[in-house]
């Protein structure tokens, strides 16, 4: 028997996944080469075998519950930019759509002689309402300050 | 884990129940990260690595259809994130390999546990001279309750592909060995 049929099947052999036939016994009992190579590969599918189990950190969990929290508010943030972007386009694209209605239909004219026709009453308005220009700015102001800590808070929720 | 549970625990994380989700961490983490330490061998790139492969599995739950058992589709994520892994073979391995041929562990007396030691650097340092996938497949192999088929169903590999893969993988272990 050739040695090479054995060193072919060595590792099959030493994992115990092959019965070795009277023939193959024979020449391992008497081949040196064949017999160092089946101790060696025992002995490699020995160290194979008590390979230590890398066990993964305490806190293996608790990070990846974070780092998928994180991906999800990414997310999420990602389609409600997509949200805003598409309702501003949507809110610019039928403005100009009804601009260009009104002014191939001729309705862009008629508004030019009402904005005419209005504008004393508009100025009137508007000398009225100077006075408390001060304090709508405030009011808006104090608008804009409480939907920016509103984002804040529900930003540091989502995080 | 057994497959009623499993599919239940599925069926929460798709309803975007975070417990159900954390639970399978806690129940896959172990196997997970064992096995792509053992075939990154750089503790803290497994943890990343491992951690990559959770969110994956988040990211994939809503297209899991329930052909294969969750731990086969779980393997075969593992098995593409450790493939894609690169570099890891390097080069001050392969000259700590050759170094230490020369010294063959002691067969007897008070050297011989730090021959054992020695000899399990080797095995490492081997190991990470393998190609990928028959890097993956000696990590795999060995665990505890992973079998033939579940490698080859998650490695969409024939059965005996898989035999022949970690055959030539332990051959190339034993050369890589030998004095």
């Amino acid at each position: 028997m050739a040695c090479e049929e054995v060193l072919e099947s060595i590792e099959l052999i030493a994992a115990g996944e092959l019965t070795i036939s009277a023939r193959f016994a024979e020449h391992l009992a008497s081949c040196t080469r064949c017999g160092a190579a089946l101790d060696a590969a025992r002995r490699v599918d020995a160290l194979l075998r008590s390979r230590p189990t890398p066990a993964p950190p305490a806190n293996f969990s608790s990070r990846v519950m974070s780092r998928m929290r994180l991906a999800r508010w990414r997310g999420e943030q990602l389609l409600d930019w997509g949200f805003n972007v598409a309702l501003v386009t949507t809110g610019v694209l039928v403005v100009l759509g009804l601009w260009t209605v009104m002014r191939q239909s001729g309705l862009a004219t008629v508004s030019s002689d009402a904005i005419e026709m209005l504008g004393p009453g508009m100025m009137l308005l508007v000398r009225r309402i100077s006075p408390s220009l001060p304090l709508y700015a405030a009011a808006t102001a104090l608008l804009g300050s409480a939907l920016a800590v509103w984002w804040w808070a529900e930003r540091d929720a989502a995080l | 884990m057994e497959p009623v549970n499993e599919r239940e625990l599925v069926e929460r994380c798709r309803r975007g129940d975070e417990g159900a989700f954390e639970e399978l961490v806690d129940g896959y983490k172990n196997l997970v990260f064992a096995l792509i330490a053992r075939t990154v061998q750089d503790r803290s790139r497994a943890e990343d690595l491992a951690q990559d492969v959770f969110l994956r599995i988040h990211r994939g739950l809503p297209y899991f259809r329930g052909e294969a058992r969750l731990s086969t589709w779980i393997y075969r994520i593992v098995a593409n994130v450790c493939i894609q892994e690169r570099g890891h073979a390097s080069a001050d391995a392969m000259i700590s390999l050759d170094d230490t041929r020369a010294t063959v562990p002691t067969p007897s007396g008070a050297d011989r546990q730090f021959g054992d030691l020695e000899l399990r650097d080797r095995l490492e340092k081997a190991i990470a001279q393998l190609p990928a996938q028959q890097r993956f497949l000696v990590a795999a192999h060995y665990l505890q309750g992973v079998r033939y088929e579940d490698l080859a169903e998650a490695l969409r590999m024939p059965l005996g592909t898989v035999k022949t893969h970690l055959f030539r993988a332990k051959q190339q272990l034993r050369r890589l060995l030998e004095p």
